[in-house]
């Protein structure tokens, strides 16, 4: 329990020091929010027009008082509107876009995890046997693809030459969201390509992991034990092995989190899928500073949230971590 | 996509006809309507807001297709102007004001009647909203700033507008107010955040249909006088992004109309669908805005060398994958405006424009930039050593491109110019400060040159801190402020073309600018279900898809099917 409290008590002080930076960062940066709604009158504005707009879609007051605000707008859930989809609320674009990368990124990433476990598994139980001498090579070389390439040759072949798959968005412009069989149906279909490339590129990962920690624990005394105690081949394979070599995995699941609400930028720019990494890109790039700070809270909150899990998860996995 | 059963125009208006029938069946036929996609603004998620004065997105979709102005310009050809809400105009012989003739039975597309009072109405609103910018540059008595000062009524279909100067020139801008219905936004107190989600207009698409996140229609309004002639039921609008994505789109035939860059286009665009088509009509002058208040630049002589040291063809053939075109003389302006030229006055001056190494390097000998510190490089004639940027933002291809050639085509002559990009932001910051070396840069466009040259050189650009885009040379001229005003102050052509014409050889003069290239106008257009699309043989109006151009909804009106 101690252990638990520790955690929340430095996940706190994570999340205020993040606050903090979050609020900073995108200030320190050149430019201005009104800045890119002045550009786009190309000239056609006269300098009243110019100095109203300043005022009024960029900020006021010193930078101690914006702080102040924003803090208050934190702790009340309050995110602002956006100015580069002005003046649509920054909550709604957020959830939209985390909603999408939830689906593209949440699919891959449990696919990949589950398929690189399970082949580092089986690469390790076997080491040196048929399916280890093939797959594991292949599955590093894959893992060194950039998500660029792959997601590139993927959309050249299967979208814009056979023509298999669509172009791109998460769903067909037609059709309105809904839990019917045919929307979702619609959603995986155009979901294909995209989760496969961020798959193809990281399962690999997983499969090395998973089977260099099986190897090491294959020959701890406890194994030998088990073997002898004349446990079933499958019981030492999952309840003694992989139950202790998945414990660094799950943390590193945990780390992608991280990667998981970034979005997949590249895949979502080639694929045109409106997940988080296309909108928080625009907004950088026009200094929405409102959507970058909230898009920055969401990414810490998701990381400390998914590493207070996996601290719960190890916890349940390790008894020895129960005592402190 | 579905192909379209494309319907005849005539089957159609049937169909409206029986509006009780129409309703019950339109699950089937919301499959046969007639449907133009454009593309005028990229984005990552559509949002539902239509508000014909916000920048972010919605005036790219409403303007000219939901809400009228008063008068397009047709710039072209300028003979054939297509008036809109109103029919006539006059300006006052003192060029103090101007007074419209409005459309009469003009309605609204909820059955409200259009006059005078929505103009007079929008005129105010704009004053009242500063914060709001709706394309009327309302004289403001606290700044000086604005050049009208009124809109009066004079009848239920005559306005008159009150100028602050003389301004023969006030009829392009005042043609391209876009009146508000008075019986809608007069409750709306905050403009700038309104998202307008039921736009009341008078243009001949109104209707929001079928509103998603990738997705949104504009459709036909039923009260506009258009009808007859209109053969597109609706309008849409789709989320794009990417050029890739963009150029795919309309090779997979979900896009008709776009304005998107391309390079390379006879391998990137035309190979991808029999129907893709573009045409790249010269656009507004590229130059080099060179900071003329510190040295080498303050130097006349340093100028001419740099402007006869680049080597224009390759920069247009190669570094701007030929998209570009050459401009004749070193004015900062080109084709667009090749009617304005006196090429007699200007001739002495083209050697300016044309690739002479050993010339520059002649300039920079006689005017003492010689190599003084031993460094391979030459420096000020005081001996203070140059060294220079070209800023560029990051991804502008063509222009980091141009920027190279320019810095390889300068050290060849002995002058040390480096390229830097940088992020957009930081880019735009450094131009407001006036402390820069060198910027590529574009040159703002309009009905006639005056529309590039008074931001090119207005003095109230180029105050440091706020320096403007067009006025980044700094360098200040009075006889071409002099000339500027003149040539608005007249309205007899022949005096308006010696006023351009003294412009033109005060700049060639001075050279505040080194004129680069025109950039292309981006235009690419799909046969696949239109016809009747703009070309270089038929060049009835210009064919941009973006907000500014407003010959753009003539163009879409002009489109018809290609019956399957």
């Amino acid at each position: 329990m101690l252990y638990i409290l520790r955690r929340v008590a430095f996940y706190l002080a994570a999340f205020f020091v993040a606050v903090t930076l979050n609020f900073f960062i995108p200030r320190i940066m050149p430019g201005d929010p009104s800045a890119r709604i002045i550009a786009s009158f190309q000239g056609r504005l006269n300098e009243a027009q110019i100095e109203a707009i300043r005022a009024s879609y960029g900020t006021t007051g010193s930078m101690w008082e914006q702080y102040l605000g924003y803090v208050g707008q934190v702790l009340r859930m309050d995110f602002g509107i956006s100015t580069v989809q002005f003046p649509e609320p920054t909550s709604s674009l957020l959830f939209y876009g985390a909603t999408w990368t939830l689906v593209l990124v949440g699919i891959a990433i449990t696919f990949a995890f589950l398929i690189g476990t399970m082949m580092g598994i089986h690469a390790a139980w076997n080491r040196g046997g048929f399916f280890d001498s093939v797959f594991t090579p292949i599955n590093v070389m894959l893992n060194a693809f950039t998500p660029a390439v792959v997601a590139l040759l993927l959309f050249y072949a299967f979208s814009l030459q056979l023509q298999w798959f669509p172009l791109g968005r998460a769903h067909s412009t037609g059709l309105s969201p809904s839990l019917s069989f045919e929307f979702i149906g619609n959603v995986l279909y155009h979901a294909t390509l995209p989760v496969l490339s961020i798959l193809i590129v990281s399962f690999g990962g997983w499969h090395l992991g998973m089977r260099n920690v099986m190897i090491n624990l294959l020959n701890e005394d406890f194994v030998i034990l088990a073997r002898a105690k004349g446990l079933s081949d499958r019981r030492v394979r999952y309840r003694y092995v992989a139950r202790n070599a998945i414990l660094p995995q799950i943390t590193s699941l945990a780390l992608s989190v991280g990667f998981l609400l970034g979005g997949a930028l590249v895949t979502e720019q080639v694929f045109n899928y409106p997940g988080l990494g296309k909108f928080t890109v625009t907004a950088i790039e026009s200094r929405d500073y409102s959507f970058i700070q909230a898009q920055l809270l969401l990414l810490t909150m998701s990381v400390l949230v998914a590493n207070f899990l996996s601290d719960i998860a190890n916890v349940v996995l390790d008894p020895r971590l129960r005592k402190g | 996509m579905a192909v379209k059963n494309l319907k005849s125009i005539k089957t159609l208006a049937l169909l409206s006809a029986g509006a009780a029938t129409l309703a019950l069946s339109m699950p089937t036929l919301a499959q046969d309507r007639v449907v133009l996609t454009l593309h005028p603004i990229d984005s990552d998620a559509l949002v539902e807001n239509f508000n014909p004065n916000n920048p972010t997105g919605p005036q790219q979709m409403v303007r000219d297709f939901a809400y009228e102005p008063l008068w397009i310009d047709n710039i072209w050809n300028p003979d054939k102007d297509y008036p809109a809400l109103a029919t006539s105009y006059e300006i006052a012989d003192d060029l103090m004001s101007i007074t419209y003739k409005l459309r009469e039975g003009v309605k609204w597309s909820d059955g409200e009647d259009f006059n005078a009072d929505d103009v007079v109405f929008t005129f105010n609103y704009a004053k009242a909203h500063q914060d709001y910018p709706m394309a009327i540059d309302v004289h403001v008595e606290e700044t000086d700033t604005g050049s009208v000062v009124s809109a009066e009524k004079i009848d239920d279909y005559t306005v008159k507008f009150t100028l602050k100067e003389p301004d023969s020139l006030a009829k392009y801008a005042i043609g391209g107010i876009y009146p508000l219905p008075e019986h809608i936004w007069a409750d709306i107190e905050d403009p700038k955040n309104y998202a307008n989600t039921k736009p009341v207009g008078t243009g001949p698409w109104t209707e929001v249909t079928n509103f998603s996140r990738s997705s949104v229609e504009l459709c036909r309004n039923e009260t506009s006088r258009y009808n007859a002639e209109n053969a597109i039921d609706c309008l849409r609008f789709l989320q794009l992004n990417g050029n890739e994505q963009i150029i795919a789109a309309m090779s997979a035939g979900e896009v008709d109309w776009l304005g998107t860059g391309l390079t390379d286009p006879e391998i990137t665009f035309t190979p991808q669908s029999e129907f893709n088509n573009y045409w790249l009509p010269p656009g507004g002058d590229v130059n080099l805005q060179i900071n003329t208040t510190k040295a080498p630049f303050n130097d006349l002589e340093f100028r001419k060398a740099i402007s006869v040291a680049i080597d224009r063809d390759t920069i247009v053939d190669i570094s701007t994958f030929g998209l570009t075109t050459h401009t004749r003389f070193p004015v900062g302006t080109g084709e667009t405006y090749a009617n304005w030229f006196d090429e007699a006055a200007l001739e002495p001056y083209t050697w300016l424009m044309q690739y002479d190494p050993d010339k520059a390097i002649e300039l920079l000998d006689a005017a003492g930039f010689v190599d003084a510190d031993g460094d391979g490089f030459r420096d000020n004639p005081d001996g203070t050593p140059i060294s220079f940027e070209i800023n560029i933002p990051n991804g502008w291809t063509d222009w980091i491109n141009t920027g190279q050639t320019i810095s390889e085509n300068l050290q060849d002559v002995g002058v040390n110019a480096v390229v830097r990009t940088m992020d957009q932001g930081a880019w735009n910051d450094k131009a407001r400060t006036g402390d820069f070396d060198s910027y590529i840069m574009w040159t703002n466009g309009g009905p006639t040159p005056y529309n590039t040259y008074n931001p090119m050189f207005n003095p109230r650009n180029m105050e440091k801190g706020r320096v403007d885009y067009q006025a980044m040379h700094q360098m200040r001229l009075p006889e071409v402020e002099a000339a500027l005003d003149a040539f608005r102050s007249t309205a007899d052509p022949a005096e308006q073309m010696e006023q351009m014409k003294n412009i033109h050889v005060a700049v060639a003069e001075n050279l505040p600018v080194i004129g680069l290239f025109a950039n292309p106008t981006w235009y690419e257009y799909s046969t696949r279900n239109f016809e009747g699309w703009v070309t270089e043989e038929n060049p009835y109006v210009r064919p941009v898809v973006f907000e500014g151009t407003r010959e753009r909804v003539i163009h879409a009106l002009s489109l018809k099917p290609i019956a399957k």
